[in-house]
């Protein structure tokens, strides 16, 4: 056996659980796919982020709630020994709205998913001048925000490099350019890789993103997940221009400001179209009229991993025990759940979170 | 949106070849270039130079004016000071002029966005005094300004011309500092026999060494660990040359390897390229009419692959006969008569290259610069950090962006993109090929959010615009 773990995909998602599991005192062996795969590690918009998570399913919710309370430990951990600051910041976050309308439907959604809670779901209403005390640079045209003092954001490309550096400080290998083709069980798993190599391990993980379309099914897994593009813009770096992110506008860390998002049903298709990158520049410049003499200067698309209900799925293969499958949408905010809290799930320890509102099975069900 | 029949990125020899023979067959042609008048670099300002300028420039520099007045046809529309940010494989690009943003579609798409220098990321580049030879050159083109007290550097061709230009100006530079090596020129020599068929180009060249030699500029050749030394800015170019280190005060440094194809807007097509080894670049594959694996799409010029300006000239010329044709408005066989002596003068024009290719290679501190050397500018990320992140896994450019933001500035990789790529193709032991190049992404030059969202289909902007 090359190792107790293979994890296959070294994104976000598969390098925090070999970062949870090296922590646990795990030998594991992590492939990682090719320069120019879909990876939405590399295309996220970076929030750790709780409101709108989970509104029909409390479960979501407070799972979300719960990495987010762990990312500052995490994240402290995780820069002390790579010397990298990964820039958390969780000051809040908005949900801005151009009509009051909308704001006020969306409040009650929130009230809705507080009460379910019990209470634990810190959030205010700002309208436009109580906004306007926390963000001066917002336009005239924003009706208000909600503010939720539980989101925040950071930088995930320094949190994608600090954890494929820490992992291999700790031992862990992570093998690049590995595009696996096949994996089989038996014997623990053996893992088939497009340029020929093969690896084997007592468990594997699956955590290949899209990837896990097609490997999924032959670990005993539907899988049932789909590509969601989202299209994002950044700006040339500027001074500061607001304080708290966004779910559609940041400041990242660097002076950019970062604008998403869309949800288009597209299939594999990570291009920009310019209908959908003039709307949300239109939306953005609305929010904050100074950007709108900012440069652009990159868009890109990206492939979200989308399931029916929007929720992570986290699954052991009813046919062939050993192998996981975890695959969600918000490897970022859950990065810290998955370095801490899911390791143990899979070692099916004691202290294992209890997931099964997040079993495949829920699909088969409805 | 507008619709042309051929339209046409880059007016340099290329383009403004390629327009003049689309029209001539009857073609409707929009022609797309960022400067206000035509000529490309190569002939930049050709419509517009005084005299005494355009003596100092020379021959090969005037030659550019016919083409560039062959754009008076009525059927060709030049749309100068056009930036070009997003174009797509439905042959549409948008584009702003004076900072309005607008469509244009061809029913052919012709990319000839021309070269770029290949940037000498030598210890000290980045220092205010240092620029290429080819902006001091276009400096000269456009307003008759030369540096005083100037080191030129590099290897090419080019170089010679540049400073046979300033010796014709008046001022020469303090000393032409060469960075190829007599092995170069022995590699160089099993060419020599071909090069003879281009022997107007070798000419040329000799000419040009020889009136350097006349105004005695002192030539250093097989230069080594080049450095530009200064505090603030460049005072001195320092080198090894014959076995011994020197240092040449200055004020200003020129620096060149050649030039590579502009590849922005092929990459952003998603068009197949494959690695040059001759030449040291990517270069988009085409077939021999320009015509890319995108139906409708052709590159002609130095962006298809480096031939300098009568190459670009004849190979857009075959694109316009090419589009003409497959419009509908050309039989193929009468495109194929007028090509064919098209096909012989290129063949021709080309035979020089392989000879200088090998005799004028990039030198080693281009290639694989030294660690602690700035190689992407905009993100000031070094060589040795690349090198790191190589090590940290990352087989492509793509992964080693994202961990260090090499070619996430403003220029997207434009001027650092070769140098990443070679570097990670030596240190995880790949080629060029394997290793792959930056994702090119809109806009491929900077433009604003206002002229963004002012093309939204209904932007909540829309009613104040």
């Amino acid at each position: 056996m090359d190792a107790e773990y293979a994890i296959i995909g070294g994104g976000v998602v598969g390098l925090s659980l070999a970062w949870g599991l090296s922590k646990r005192g795990h030998r594991v062996l992590v492939l990682d796919g090719s320069d120019g795969g879909f990876r939405a590690s590399r295309g996220n918009f970076g929030l750790v982020w709780v409101q709108s998570k989970g509104l029909t399913e409390p479960a979501y919710a407070r799972w979300s709630q719960r990495s987010a309370a762990a990312w500052a430990g995490f994240a402290a951990e995780l820069g002390e020994a790579t010397g990298r600051d990964l820039a958390l910041r969780q000051e809040g976050g908005y949900d801005f709205h151009l009509d009051e309308a909308e704001l006020e439907a969306k409040v009650r959604l929130f009230q809705g998913l507080r009460a379910r809670l019990g209470g634990d779901y810190p959030f205010e209403v700002l309208g436009h001048n109580a906004l306007k005390r926390e963000e001066p640079k917002i336009g005239p045209k924003v009706a208000g925000a909600i503010l939720h003092h539980q989101d925040g954001h950071v930088n995930p490309l320094r949190l994608l490099q600090a954890l494929a550096a820490d992992v291999r400080r700790m031992g862990g290998r992570v093998l690049t350019g590995q595009v696996v083709t096949d994996v089989a069980g038996g014997d623990g798993f053996a893992m088939t890789c497009a340029d020929g190599t093969r690896h084997c391990a007592a468990k594997v993980v699956l955590a290949a993103g899209l990837g896990a379309m097609d490997l999924g099914p032959k670990l005993g897994f539907a899988a049932p997940i789909r590509p969601q593009r989202g299209q994002v813009l950044i700006t040339e770096k500027l001074p500061k221009l607001m304080n708290r992110p966004s779910g559609i506008i940041r400041q990242v860390d660097e002076g950019g400001v970062q604008i998403g998002d869309s949800k288009e049903e597209v299939g594999f298709d990570d291009s920009v179209t310019l209908e959908v990158a003039a709307t949300i520049a239109a939306r953005a410049v609305a929010i904050y009229p100074a950007l709108a003499r900012a440069q652009l200067v990159r868009s890109w698309g990206a492939l979200r991993i989308m399931s029916p209900d929007g929720l992570p799925i986290y699954q052991q293969s009813p046919t062939m025990p050993g192998a996981y499958l975890v695959t969600c949408h918000s490897g970022i905010t859950l990065a810290a759940a998955h370095a801490r809290f899911l390791p143990a799930w899979l070692d099916d320890a004691a202290d294992a979170p209890d997931l099964e509102v997040f079993s495949e099975r829920r699909f088969a069900l409805s | 949106m507008d619709e042309v029949d051929l339209l046409i990125l880059g007016a340099g020899p290329a383009g403004m070849a390629a327009a003049a023979e689309a029209a001539g067959a009857g073609l409707v042609v929009a022609l797309l270039d960022e400067q206000a008048r035509p000529g490309g670099q190569i002939y930049r300002d050709v419509t517009a130079v005084p005299p005494a300028r355009a003596a100092i420039l020379g021959p090969e520099y005037r030659a550019g004016r016919p083409l560039a007045e062959g754009l008076a046809d009525p059927r060709i529309r030049h749309i100068p000071g056009a930036t070009a940010w997003k174009i797509d494989p439905d042959r549409t690009i948008a584009y702003s002029v004076d900072g309005k943003a607008a469509l244009i579609r061809g029913r052919r798409l012709l990319i000839a966005s021309g070269a770029l220098e290949r940037p000498v990321p030598i210890p000290g580049w980045t220092l205010p005094g240092v620029m290429t030879a080819g902006a001091a050159q276009i400096l000269l083109k456009q307003s008759g300004i030369l540096p005083r007290r100037a080191v030129i550097a590099g290897s090419g061709p080019l170089l010679y011309l540049i400073a046979a230009q300033m010796v014709r100006a008046g001022t020469p530079p303090l000393a032409l500092v060469e960075t190829q090596t007599r092995g170069d020129l022995l590699a160089a020599l099993p060419h020599l026999p071909g090069a003879i068929r281009g022997w107007r180009s070798m000419a040329k060249g000799l000419g040009w060494i020889a009136e350097l030699k006349r105004a005695g500029v002192p030539r250093h050749r097989g230069a080594r660990d080049l450095a530009v030394d200064g505090a603030g800015r460049a005072e001195a170019l320092a080198l090894t040359a014959g076995g011994r280190r020197r240092t040449i005060p200055c004020e200003t440094v020129l620096l060149h390897e050649g030039v590579v194809p502009n590849i922005q807007a092929t990459r952003l097509l998603g068009l197949p390229h494959r690695w040059d080894q001759a030449q040291r670049c990517f270069v988009p594959r085409h077939d021999r009419w320009g015509e890319t694996p995108l139906p409708g799409i052709h590159v002609a010029g130095d962006g298809a692959g480096i031939g300098g300006a009568l190459v670009a000239e004849l190979s857009g010329r075959l694109v316009g006969l090419c589009a003409a044709a497959a419009l509908g408005r050309l039989d193929p066989v009468e495109r194929d008569r007028r090509a064919a002596p098209l096909f012989r003068t290129l063949a021709r024009e080309r035979a020089v290259r392989p000879f200088l290719d090998a005799a004028y290679p990039p030198g080693p501190q281009t290639l694989s610069p030294a660690d602690g050397t700035i190689v992407c500018r905009c993100e000031e990320v070094t060589a040795g950090e690349i090198r790191r992140h190589a090590r940290l896994g990352c087989k492509g450019p793509n992964q080693a962006k994202a961990f260090g933001r090499a070619g996430m500035g403003p220029c997207q990789g434009r001027f650092c993109g070769l140098a990443v790529t070679a570097i990670l193709a030596e240190a995880n032991g790949q080629s060029p090929d394997e290793t792959g190049y930056f994702r090119i992404r809109p806009p491929i030059k900077p433009v604003t959010l206002a002229e963004i969202a002012a093309m939204a289909p209904t932007g909540p902007d829309k009613d104040s615009a």
